[in-house]
């Protein structure tokens, strides 16, 4: 029984001359306990398909169905973590933790105890009454994950929440993240990664649906069944980097617009 | 911090020391002053919060509702491009036309200038703030639900405190200039009790402990207002800050905050005036095009001179139809109008050339003073250090406190029209001045650097260099320059302290306070103030809107 069931789904954009197609006919499932990564080339739709799932936009064609229900508001049992990190500059970490509870209309105890319990397993203790200003960039993804965590969402949704951050932070932010989703202890059940970065990917993912570029659709679905902890270094692990790359940058029938995505080498 | 016991004591000390004063003299008058300046400070504080209430609602409405954003942003535009000095004798007529007690008229009616002098540019703080709230703070908000009362409480209202503390001092120190000005402008006549009429009664008695008692007590009002509110505001505003800063550079608190607070009030002034008439030349241009030159596309030179004259010809035309509207409304309302009014109607266009000139020539005189001060504050760290806070709290000072004293002292030595110029420089110099100094500061270390390594120095250095660099600066700062003169119009130009001590000098603002206190006067006020209205905005639209365009295609420097 998926979890999320996104079916033929059509999104456009409005502009001054007609629409702009930013994804055609995009269908796939994510199953509980998933780790699934979306990636694509820029412009893809990628943020798009993730906002489209919580329900913060709508989609122009097709539907996204979560637990059998359609999702048509913004849905309570996902959270997402940004790529800007998006924390509220005037509250404290605490406060921005809190900030999803608050408007779950929790006690204040509780709420005090929940995000003393989520600052801890995102390592920021000691930093509940500091501004976000005054932290580090791995810092603020915490600050992020933990806001997100604290609503013990079913979903995790995560948009590019490594890509603001520098390779070494990053790196050791991936574990954590790893970490956390294999502890049964705590949510979320699935976790949806939207990067553009392929190694994180099939560092991280077990299965990665990968997008063409503009108007994105899925091109495969590429399942990752390397033994964890992956080593980047392994020829599976390079086999798959250079498969999901050829994918990506092919040119054919999917490849409708003019140009090649930007960066990519003919292969 | 120095300066804030530096400057009252200041103001004591040379009082004292100046023949006929005596420090208790001062002090017997401290407690009038201490009542009359509550009042105005009682009028400030109603309109303040006024304003306060209007500009989050507004701003709000215009920032989250599309339909509404396109209706109010450019009325909002407009009413604030347009000198509201000038409707003040206009309001007092209509309010004191109301129902009540006898001073209510004149107090609703210069808490409404107040009001309207501090509200739109709180109004654009808030609609601003709320229109760049990162797209991801907003989905953020939107994720976890947020809704109603707690949505405000923790994103929509902190999202817009920044800029609101930093518009509400510039507010606050145009409301004391307009407040007091209202108030020097009802002494004598329906009574306005408040530190302007009390400093204008202080003049026309000729005493100078009295005037100086009023000058302390409102010095002191205003630092303290600063020092005890605005300052720690402003600190504690710094956290409701949303740019991506990094981490480490967040904490600077400037003491020199009126740097961006002027600029700001600049994108303001100038947005008014990308907007209103000109729409109209648009398609008299392409219905001129087609007429004139069928089959070819008129050159660029003729579409400007096209677009000059039309713009221009509706204007007039829109004057002149305005005033007959007027006259032929209070012929038949009123009756006939008055010989002596027909006369000075008649004398419009000539008093409107009148105060451009005279607006034109305080100018020419602020930039002669701001663009040498800003150059030598901005590129020497002891003058900013030091001389720039001393600049800043003089600027917050409303000048036009000090106007019942010019005339009483300067105009045996520089004339009425010297004195009403001196006025003028007034309500323009800081505009002027802070712009530039923040052009001038803004200019790229590594321009200077590359000129200097060329060799380019001195009158070279200030064409090629600054001058280009500040030019945009230049602009804004003009534009607001001259929206300050506009405004200050109406007490340069006719200012009655008493009988022996008035005056007087043919141009705008003196017609519309002519019309105001003449009977049967009102005629003469109305369309003096259309005239004026009228001069701005054919101002605007033909040099500070195309000056500005090309400041920004060809001088920006990104």
């Amino acid at each position: 029984m998926p979890l999320i069931q996104v079916e033929h789904v059509d999104k456009s954009f409005a502009t001054g001359h007609g629409s702009i197609s930013i994804m055609k006919d995009v269908s796939f499932i994510v199953k509980d306990a998933d780790f699934l990564a979306i990636v694509g080339p820029s412009g893809c739709g990628k943020s798009t398909l993730l906002r489209l799932i919580q329900g913060l936009d709508r989609p122009t064609g097709g539907r996204i169905v979560f637990h059998d229900k359609g999702v048509d508001t913004v849905c309570g049992h996902m959270a997402m973590v940004f790529q800007n990190f998006a924390l509220f500059p005037w509250l404290t970490v605490a406060q921005n933790v809190a900030f999803g509870l608050e408007a779950l209309g929790w006690g204040k105890e509780r709420i005090a105890a929940q995000v003393e319990r989520y600052i801890s397993v995102t390592g920021l203790d000691g930093f509940q009454e500091a501004y976000p200003r005054e932290l580090s960039g791995g810092m603020r993804q915490r600050v992020g994950l933990a806001r997100a965590l604290s609503v013990e969402p079913e979903v995790l949704l995560m948009d590019e929440p490594f890509s603001a951050l520098d390779a070494l932070t990053a790196e050791s932010l991936r574990e954590e993240i790893l970490q956390l989703w294999r502890d049964p202890a705590l949510p979320p059940d699935a976790v949806l990664l939207v990067t553009h970065n392929i190694e994180e990917a099939i560092q991280l993912a077990d299965r990665i649906v990968v997008l063409s570029r503009r108007p994105g659709r899925v091109l495969a679905e590429v399942t990752v069944d390397l033994p964890r902890p992956r080593d980047r270094k392994s020829t599976a692990f390079y086999d798959l980097t250079d498969k999901v790359f050829s994918l990506i940058t092919q040119p054919g029938p999917v490849s409708e617009g003019p140009g090649t995505p930007e960066g990519a080498p003919a292969v | 911090m120095a300066i804030y016991v530096a400057l009252p004591l200041a103001v004591v000390v040379t009082a004292t020391i100046s023949p006929g004063l005596s420090f208790a003299g001062i002090a017997s008058y401290l407690p009038t002053a201490g009542v009359d300046v509550t009042y105005s400070f009682l009028r400030m504080v109603a309109a303040y919060s006024l304003s306060l209430v209007f500009a989050l609602g507004y701003g709000y409405y215009a920032a989250t509702r599309r339909t509404s954003e396109r209706v109010m942003i450019p009325v909002l535009d407009i009413l604030q491009s347009v000198p509201i000095l000038g409707f003040f004798p206009v309001v007092i007529v209509l309010f004191l036309s109301l129902p009540g007690p006898g001073f209510l008229g004149p107090n609703l009616a210069s808490v409404f200038l107040i009001f309207t002098s501090m509200s739109w540019n709180m109004v654009f703080g808030v609609y601003e703030s709320l229109k760049s709230l990162p797209t991801e703070l907003r989905e953020a908000s939107d994720t976890f639900g947020l809704r109603g009362l707690l949505k405000f409480r923790r994103v929509l209202f902190p999202a817009t405190v920044n800029r609101l503390v930093y518009n509400s001092v510039l507010s606050w120190t145009g409301g004391w200039f307009f407040l007091v000005e209202a108030e020097i402008f009802t002494t004598n006549r329906s009574g306005l009790p408040g530190i302007g009429s009390y400093l204008s009664y202080a003049a026309a008695g000729g005493n100078g402990a009295e005037f100086v008692a009023g000058l302390f007590v409102l010095i002191l009002v205003i630092v303290a207002l600063d020092f005890v509110v605005w300052r720690p505001l402003g600190r504690r505003a710094q956290r409701y800050r949303y740019d991506q800063a990094p981490s480490g550079e967040g904490e600077l608190v400037s003491p020199t905050y009126s740097r961006g607070r002027f600029r700001r009030a600049a994108s303001y002034v100038t947005r008014g005036v990308r907007s209103g008439v000109s729409r109209l030349s648009t398609p008299l241009v392409q219905l001129a095009a087609i007429r004139i030159w069928p089959n070819r596309r008129p050159s660029p030179f003729r579409r400007t001179a096209i677009s000059y004259v039309s713009v221009g010809a509706i204007l007039v035309v829109v004057w002149l139809i305005l005033i007959a509207m007027v006259i032929a409304v209070f012929h038949v309302y009123s009756g006939p109008i008055a010989p002596s009014v027909q006369h000075q109607i008649l004398q419009l266009p000539e008093a409107m050339g009148a105060s451009t000139l005279r607006v034109a020539v305080a100018y020419a005189l602020c930039l002669a003073i701001a663009f040498p001060l800003a150059i030598h504050i901005a590129r020497n760290r002891r003058a900013s250090q030091y001389g720039l806070p001393t600049v800043e709290v003089i600027a917050s000072f409303p000048a036009t406190a000090l106007f019942p004293a010019i005339i009483f002292v300067l105009v045996p030595y520089l004339g009425p029209d010297g004195v009403a110029i001196l006025m003028l420089m007034t309500g323009m110099l800081w505009y002027l001045f802070f712009n530039l100094l923040s052009g001038v500061r803004s200019l790229p270390p590594d321009l200077e650097e590359a000129a200097r390594a060329f060799g380019v120095r001195g009158r070279r250095f200030f064409r090629r260099v600054l001058f280009p660099g500040v030019f945009p600066a230049l602009v804004t700062g003009s534009i607001t320059a001259f929206g300050g003169g506009w405004n200050t119009l109406i007490v340069a130009e006719y200012l009655s302290v008493n009988s022996s001590h008035t005056l007087s000098v043919l141009g705008l603002g003196q017609m519309i306070d002519i019309g105001y206190v003449e009977p049967n006067g009102i005629p003469l006020m109305v369309s003096a103030l259309l005239t004026l209205v009228a001069t701005v905005i054919a101002i605007n639209e033909l040099l500070w809107k195309p000056l500005y365009r090309r400041s920004v295609e060809r001088f920006r420097i990104d």
